[in-house]
């Protein structure tokens, strides 16, 4: 089955499953970072390992750019122009309160739908997109539950798991039994972790804290909304648009209001003591939202700010958690 | 008094602002001395050089006079939009009202340089977490704190999508902060597919009809905000003129580029060219004005051409520059150094193609907002300098980094690499911070190496 990549949680994976493609979102690597760019002042370090990872992949048959950030919209130009691979753009709009929004997310999949199909995928019929649709919710469903019953480092695995392999195999890999430990709640907050990131849950562990709500664009916050069944059975399409488009919440939108709410909702349900804010140096949209998560919560925030992955500041990210987790006991 | 043209210092300009008054020159009535503005606490101006012409002389009264304009609008009673980040678009339409005044907040940007950080905007964008790793255009946030630069707009409108994302998020920043914004969705602009009705852009560029349908869909809910705040409908007469009157800009901005660009010896200093450019965005503020000002600078720019006369030597180096500076110095600086400019693209080129006056008024408007170079990809931005370097002959390219800007990280290269396809011609990358006095010597010795590459080359 050809596989098509893709990182942007707006990109239904169910929408590339139900073409006959298989949909597999990167988990980046830093060590990708090695890629077609001349020079990397100022460029994010997550756009840059995406640039690498996709000229490096062998596996693929096509990939999706969305324009969700600048960065990325640009990246999708260096593609194009350095790499062999198919590459689609797909215009995700940043407001989402008016109709004009609701509809050109649509078009756009069915714009998808047509580059899928070149790439070899067969256009769903119905059935075929709602019975995928159930499969996904399935398994989507099956790892929230086992949310208490995980660490958070598994939680974040298993979600990472469903984007890259499809829910087939996360069902097996969320069988834990035993309740997670306890320890000061936290919350992570902010864009996309990439695969080194996640021994910051176990960090975190070690430290005495665990991690309850995981905010950041690769853990829930990247899960679209539960679908509507009935719904999904009479107009899947829709349903998926609509549980996509409408149910991320995202720094991006404009206005982000939807993001505090949610935040505000989850932080209380689960009594989180204080936030850890991630975000790479030259993300403007997560940066720009980091004095304002202080003042809207009155929770402790650290800022984890990272240009890349190396060492020093392994150990300089290591040591502001630890210092973290003291205040905090 | 001597008519020569040349580039003088503010001190120089005073001496010749009384002669121009004693010979009686006509003054608008926000004329006057130059150095007078400095008092407002524009230091920045001390150390720039200007034309010596009288256009000139209005152009920078009538740039530097804004605040007091929208001030007086205000207190007379009209209403007053801040249009932000679609550089061109949303002021065509405001200003068929005539109790709107719109103006581009973002403009504060320059505040910084041209009171050399003095206001302490930045200090203020630091506060609110906006850092130095955004674009200078971050200074807008603590104008709007102190309130102090430009009224506080009645209404905000601002364009997000295919935008930078400094900007998006600074203005996210401050609608957190308490200020109301009116989004309006500028799809990232693509080629039609082969199954699509494709539509041709003003400017070159083209777009799916689809594309151009959502942008009108937008435009008419930004419409309906303005008609809503003026208190009165728009139709399309009454846009249609709109329209007409803003193309009498992009008209005269037209010609007076075609003659700087082109005319053996530079007739009007780099400077001048770019306040000029920039008055067609929002037009300072009073649209009619801003057509006197241009009509005179194009007259002035003409005489001279008929002359031969310029402002530079005949063989200074030709260089295309890329995006605007945030220190207004830097384009004295390249004319030191033995260039001038033939050729920009400071990202509003939109902003200056004629609007179409043979479509309905809005799809008109539409088009023109989706042929904005930031809404495309670097490709087709590469695409439209070419045929600009061209058409003006340029010998030289130069891309002026935004720093922070997250589309100066990746564009220069994409841009770079596309005109060295097409052109054997150099391209040179500079990074201008808001005042670079620090760091002169450095972008001197850059914009020293690519005039004497340039000249160099000449010769072999």
């Amino acid at each position: 089955m050809k596989t098509v990549i893709y990182t942007c949680p707006y990109v239904p994976a169910e929408w590339i499953a139900a073409h006959g493609l298989h949909a597999s979102r990167l988990l980046l690597d830093h060590a990708e970072s090695d890629s077609a760019l001349t020079r990397t002042e100022g460029v994010c370090p997550f756009v840059r390992s995406f640039i690498g990872e996709v000229m490096n992949n062998k596996r693929a048959a096509g990939v999706v750019v969305t324009t969700v950030c600048d960065q990325m919209r640009r990246a999708f130009d260096i593609l194009i122009r350095k790499c062999d691979l198919p590459a689609f753009l797909m215009n995700v709009p940043n407001t989402w309160q008016n109709l004009e929004s609701q509809k050109l997310y649509i078009d756009e999949l069915e714009r998808l739908s047509r580059f899928l199909t070149r790439l070899g995928g067969k256009s769903p019929s119905n059935n075929n997109l709602s019975e995928i649709m159930l499969e996904y919710e399935t398994a989507r469903a099956s790892i929230l539950a086992a949310r208490e019953y995980l660490s958070a480092g598994q939680y974040a695995q298993a979600i990472a798991a469903l984007g890259r392999d499809g829910p087939d195999k996360t069902l097996d890999s969320v069988t834990a039994s035993e309740p997670a430990i306890n320890g000061i709640r936290l919350a992570i907050i902010g864009g996309p972790l990439m695969k080194q990131d996640f021994a910051l849950f176990e960090l975190i562990e070690q430290s005495g804290g665990r991690i309850v709500l995981d905010a950041t664009e690769t853990g829930e916050r990247g899960l679209c909304s539960p679908f509507d069944r009935r719904r999904l059975r009479d107009e899947p399409l829709m349903e998926l648009a609509d549980a996509y488009f409408g149910g991320i919440r995202d720094a991006s939108r404009r206005p982000n209001s939807e993001l505090y709410k949610w935040l505000q909702r989850e932080l209380a349900s689960r009594h989180v003591q204080g936030i850890l804010f991630r975000r790479y140096l030259w993300c403007d949209m997560w940066h720009a939202e980091l004095r304002r998560l202080k003042d809207f919560s009155d929770l402790p925030v650290l800022d984890i700010d990272t240009a890349g992955d190396n060492n020093m500041e392994r150990q300089r990210t290591a040591n502001r958690i630890r210092a973290f987790m003291e205040m905090l006991q | 008094m001597s008519d020569i043209p040349k580039r003088i210092t503010l001190e120089e300009w005073d001496l010749r602002y009384e002669q121009l008054a004693k010979a009686g020159t006509y003054q608008p009535d926000y004329g006057g001395p130059l150095s007078r503005h400095v008092e407002d606490g524009d230091q920045r101006l001390l150390k720039l050089r200007y034309d010596n012409s009288a256009a000139a002389l209005r152009l920078w009264n009538f740039l530097l006079t804004e605040e007091y304009r929208l001030h007086e609008a205000r207190a007379a009673g009209r209403k007053i939009v801040g249009t932000m980040k679609d550089l061109g678009t949303v002021p065509v339409m405001a200003y068929c009202f005539e109790n709107i005044v719109a103006f581009y907040p973002d403009g504060a940007w320059w505040i910084p340089c041209v009171m050399e950080l003095g206001a302490g905007l930045l200090q203020i964008a630091d506060s609110l977490g906006i850092d130095e790793s955004f674009c200078p255009v971050r200074a807008m946030l603590g104008a709007f704190v102190t309130g102090t630069h430009f009224p506080i707009p009645d209404l905000l409108v601002c364009s997000v999508g295919a935008t930078c994302d400094d900007f998006s998020a600074i203005a996210q920043r401050l609608n957190g902060l308490g200020h109301s914004i009116f989004w309006w969705e500028i799809p990232h602009r693509r080629r039609p597919e082969p199954d699509e009705t494709a539509v041709n852009l003003p400017g070159g560029f083209s777009a799916p009809k689809c594309q151009v349908e959502f942008v009108k869909s937008q435009l008419e809910r930004v419409k309906t905000a303005l008609e809503e705040l003026a208190g009165e409908k728009l139709d399309e007469r009454k846009l249609s003129a709109g329209i007409k009157k803003s193309n009498q800009v992009r008209r005269y901005l037209t010609e007076l580029r075609q003659l700087a660009f082109t005319a053996e010896r530079c007739p009007i200093p780099a400077l001048e060219m770019l306040i000029a450019e920039m008055l067609a965005i929002h037009f300072c503020s009073d649209r009619q004005e801003t057509i006197n000002v241009l009509k005179e600078l194009l007259d002035e720019v003409t005489s001279r051409v008929r002359a031969g006369k310029g402002i530079l030597d005949a063989d200074a180096a030709r260089i295309f520059w890329v995006n605007p500076v945030a220190d207004l110095q830097v384009m004295n600086l390249l004319e030191d150094s033995g260039g001038r400019i033939c050729g920009t693209e400071y990202l509003f080129t939109h902003a200056l193609d004629i609007i179409l006056e043979d479509l309905p008024p809005l799809e008109a408007l539409a088009q023109m907002a989706l042929a904005d170079p930031m809404a495309g990809s670097s490709i087709d931005r590469a695409g439209r300098i070419c045929a600009d370097i061209r058409r003006f002959g340029a010998e030289a390219v130069l891309i002026s980094r935004i720093p922070g800007a997250s589309h100066c990280a990746l564009e220069g290269q994409v841009i770079g690499e596309i005109v060295r396809e097409k052109f054997d011609i150099p391209i040179l990358e500079i990074e201008v911070p808001p005042v670079t006095d620090s760091m002169r010597p450095t972008v001197q010795t850059r914009l020293q190496a690519l005039v004497e590459t340039v000249k160099a080359r000449r010769q072999t």
